[in-house]
């Protein structure tokens, strides 16, 4: 026995332990990898690990300064028969997200139906009037969502918020398992875990999907906000792995509802943009005029139909916190199914005899900001303050439509790594979907975020989180220990993106 | 109040610039559409400098020119013309204020109910709502605050900057069309009277003569719900006449400004408005 593993005692569902010294049967193989290993030897490793990330620039900024991104050395595993449960639900959540957007910037329906009252959409500060009457080509509005997962006390998933705008997050993914392959090699031909590595080519494929019927060879571009922004990182690494342009605002023009980048050889027509532009600044001639990171004329470019823009303008109406609340009946009405994912249990306070009932015990709910994220301004009702419930109270009546309130999950725990031995740590899941208009197709996995901190419950990366990589086995039916299977169904060892020195900053301004 | 008017107008706008100006990207909202109280029968936008013209209709239903002239140039031209057949609405009977308050129709209405930056207005004023409120007519009570506002708020042109608030209007008890209509739009709304911005011309003649062409107005007025959407001059103290041609519908000024637009170089001067109607029948 090497490492000692720390007894969870939070209450939290416990990923890798049934009971105490009981590993769940998933995690069996795993457990005795990891112990054959000495406390030194894992320390090494970590270390390890931190230098790959440094050396890659894998860094993001916290508190005014550049760290790397903490990638602990415990993965997190996830069962086929549980993965294929999740990426159905994450699917049909996005089919609904995507019903939903066409809706409420077309027809209306739901408001028809009085499923939804019409001014929940209408007082969303993300619903984007400009945006109504642009139609995509293929119907695609959500090429790519980031659904954030919580497992509940009890074991089960459910969606925390959705994130259709601009989810970040996915290169810490591809890197994760570059930087673990390299470092715990032993532990990949020990288990057979889906491959990440086909993000960048799906991703491809679902923005060429994208492109206006009229382009024959579709011209697709990521667009940053820039060397500054936080996630650049990840807007070159897209661009790189994917083997198109990575323009900024300056670099494009519109003409006459055309848009051309800007190349030492002259113009090109430019057809799927994959921005990484938050609306606000994407046109200064709609939004902010003050803008420098946007392309003037580019909402109108869209609703010629000339160009695409990847995510939809507008799809932060689907983001707010009190529109998500509303998800399941999204999916019963558009789709006629049944949710597959359930919500956290959470309270509209923007109505009267609810919000009375929170504000009278306020102390027991956790209550967010509609439109906060990067867990800005969450107030986690057990541990405020008196003061910090007084202001919240105040704040909440003042304008109720701001704020959800949800009840507290204990956020399951994961073993990690933390310095003296391995410990209980909560842990979320942002698994990455991209939707080609026929299929939404989920990355197997995701961004398993971790809470560093003892009993610390906010994952995000910018309140000083990191991450594990995050396995989904291949078939958990294959008896590993003592038969190997056949080198073709083994897998393989992950080449890495060709690429060297590019800065990473998480978080900020992204989602 | 049947009687119909043939109107031709020529709506001219545009920015000089202290040089050259360009990567220009503008919006204008100048074409006016059918509705039931006024009927479209031609309308065109020339562009000086000659560029491509694209059109669509926004959210609120407005007609929208889009363009962007890339090329230098000193000067830039709107001007938009149109032959419009106009005649007043019939005034209908309201809806009583229970049924306008059922929560039907203030969610169907939410966003010409809800304040905007604009419209928002608070303190003293709003303490004449209750006394407005007691009048059972809605189409009286409108006229009452109307009147009120007009009373209140004298028209000086000048006095208030195209970017201002009703609040701002109010406190000066100065403005124009539009700072008179943002004013009334929010004591409206805050009477839970759904209602909206109105951008359009006014024809001012009383005593139109066919053939006549007559300085008009780029002019604002107010729609508010009543069962039907019904207009309200609060600047000329009358109700919308067959001489108000309509060209869009918004929350505020923003949601239907005339010219809109970004470019590229030094400081602009308005050309100034001119707005030229002619009675043809």
């Amino acid at each position: 026995m090497g490492v000692v593993f720390e007894e969870d005692a939070s209450g939290a569902w416990n990923e890798m332990f049934s009971s105490p010294g009981q590993p769940r049967p998933i995690y069996e193989r795993l457990l005795a990898d990891i112990n054959a290993y000495q406390p030194q030897e894992l320390r090494l490793r970590s270390e390890q690990l931190a230098r790959t990330f440094i050396d890659r620039g894998v860094t993001f900024a916290h508190s005014g300064e550049e760290r790397p991104f903490p990638l602990d050395l415990v993965p997190r595993i996830l069962g086929a028969l549980e993965w294929d449960r999740l990426a159905r639900g994450i699917a049909q959540r996005v089919r609904a997200l995507e019903a939903f957007l066409a809706d409420v910037y077309g027809e209306g329906r739901i408001f028809d139906e009085a499923l939804m009252p019409r001014r929940v959409i209408t007082s969303s500060p993300h619903y984007c009037r400009a945006a109504f009457g642009i139609t995509p080509p293929n119907g695609v509005r959500i090429a790519v969502a980031g659904i954030d997962l919580i497992r509940d006390e009890h074991g089960n998933f459910c969606v925390l918020e959705d994130n259709v705008r601009i989810p970040s997050g996915v290169s810490y993914v591809i890197e994760n398992r570059r930087a673990m392959t390299q470092a715990f090699s032993a532990l990949f031909s020990d288990h057979r875990v889906h491959p990440v590595d086909s993000y960048p080519s799906r991703l491809f494929a679902a923005l060429l999907a994208a492109a206006p019927a009229k382009a024959l060879e579709p011209v697709i571009v990521v667009l940053s906000p820039g060397v500054f922004n936080a996630a650049y990182f990840e807007h070159v690494l897209l661009a790189r792995m994917m083997g198109v342009e990575l323009v900024e605002g300056r670099d494009l023009v519109c003409r006459s509802n055309h848009v051309y980048m800007r190349t030492t050889n002259g113009e090109r027509a430019v057809h799927v943009i994959y921005r990484r532009v938050d609306d606000d600044w994407l046109d200064p001639l709609q939004f902010r005029p003050d803008t420098v990171i946007g392309v003037a004329g580019l909402v109108n470019a869209a609703r010629a139909g000339n160009v695409v823009i990847s995510n939809g303008i507008g799809n932060g109406v689907a983001d707010d916190k009190l529109i998500y609340t509303y998800v399941p009946e999204f999916i019963r009405f558009y789709l006629g199914e049944k949710p597959l994912l359930d919500n956290v249990e959470t309270h509209r306070l923007d109505d009267d005899e609810v919000r009375a009932e929170v504000l009278g015990q306020l102390a027991r709910y956790v209550i967010k900001p509609v439109d906060g994220s990067g867990g800005k301004g969450i107030v986690i009702g057990p541990r405020a303050t008196t003061t910090e419930l007084k202001a919240l109270h105040k704040a909440i009546s003042a304008a109720p439509r701001n704020f959800i309130a949800q009840r507290p999950v204990a956020l399951s725990t994961h073993p990690t790594f933390v310095g003296e031995g391995i410990a209980p740590r909560h842990i979320d899941l942002r698994p990455f979907a991209v939707n080609d208009g026929e299929d939404v197709w989920v990355l197997p996995g995701g961004l398993t975020r971790v809470a560093l901190g003892e009993g610390e419950l906010i994952v995000n990366s910018s309140r000083g989180g990191g991450s594990k990589d995050t396995w989904v086995l291949n078939d958990e039916s294959i008896p590993f220990r003592g038969a190997v299977p056949p080198a073709s169904a083994r897998s393989r060892r992950y080449a890495g993106p060709p690429r060297q020195n590019d800065e990473y900053i998480f978080e900020q301004g992204e989602q | 109040m049947s009687e119909r008017l043939g109107l031709a107008i020529r709506h001219h706008t545009g920015f000089t610039y202290d040089g050259l100006a360009k990567a220009s990207y503008n919006e204008a909202r100048m074409t006016p559409r059918s509705l039931g109280t006024q009927q479209v029968q031609s309308s065109r936008i020339t562009v000086r400098p000659s560029v491509p013209l694209s059109s669509h209709v926004d959210y609120f239903g407005t007609l929208v020119t889009a363009f962007d002239i890339q090329e230098t140039h000193p000067q830039l031209e709107v001007e938009a013309t149109s032959q419009v057949e106009s005649w007043a609405a019939t005034l209908e009977t309201p809806l009583d204020w229970r049924a306008l308050r059922s929560e039907r129709l203030s969610d169907r209405f939410s966003e010409f109910l809800l304040p905007t930056h604009r419209t928002a207005l608070v303190g003293a004023i709003t303490d004449e709502i209750a006394t407005w409120q007691k009048l059972s007519d809605v189409h009286e009570c409108v006229e009452t605050a109307s009147n009120f506002i007009r009373g209140e708020v004298s028209y000086v042109p000048g006095a208030t900057t195209v970017s201002a608030t009703a609040q701002e209007a109010w406190d000066r008890r100065k403005g124009v069309c539009q700072d008179i209509t943002h004013v009334t739009i929010g004591l409206l709304r805050a009477m839970g009277i759904p209602a909206r911005y109105v951008s359009g011309y006014l024809y001012p003649a009383t005593e139109p003569e066919v053939g006549d062409v007559v300085e008009g107005q780029s002019h604002a007025w107010v729609e508010y719900f009543s069962g039907t959407w019904t207009g309200i001059d609060p600047t000329n103290g009358v109700r919308e006449t067959q001489r108000h041609i309509i060209v869009g519908h918004g929350r505020d000024y923003d949601d239907v400004a005339p010219l809109k637009g970004i470019y590229q170089g030094p400081e602009s001067t308005q050309l100034g408005v001119l707005v030229e109607i002619r009675r043809t029948h």
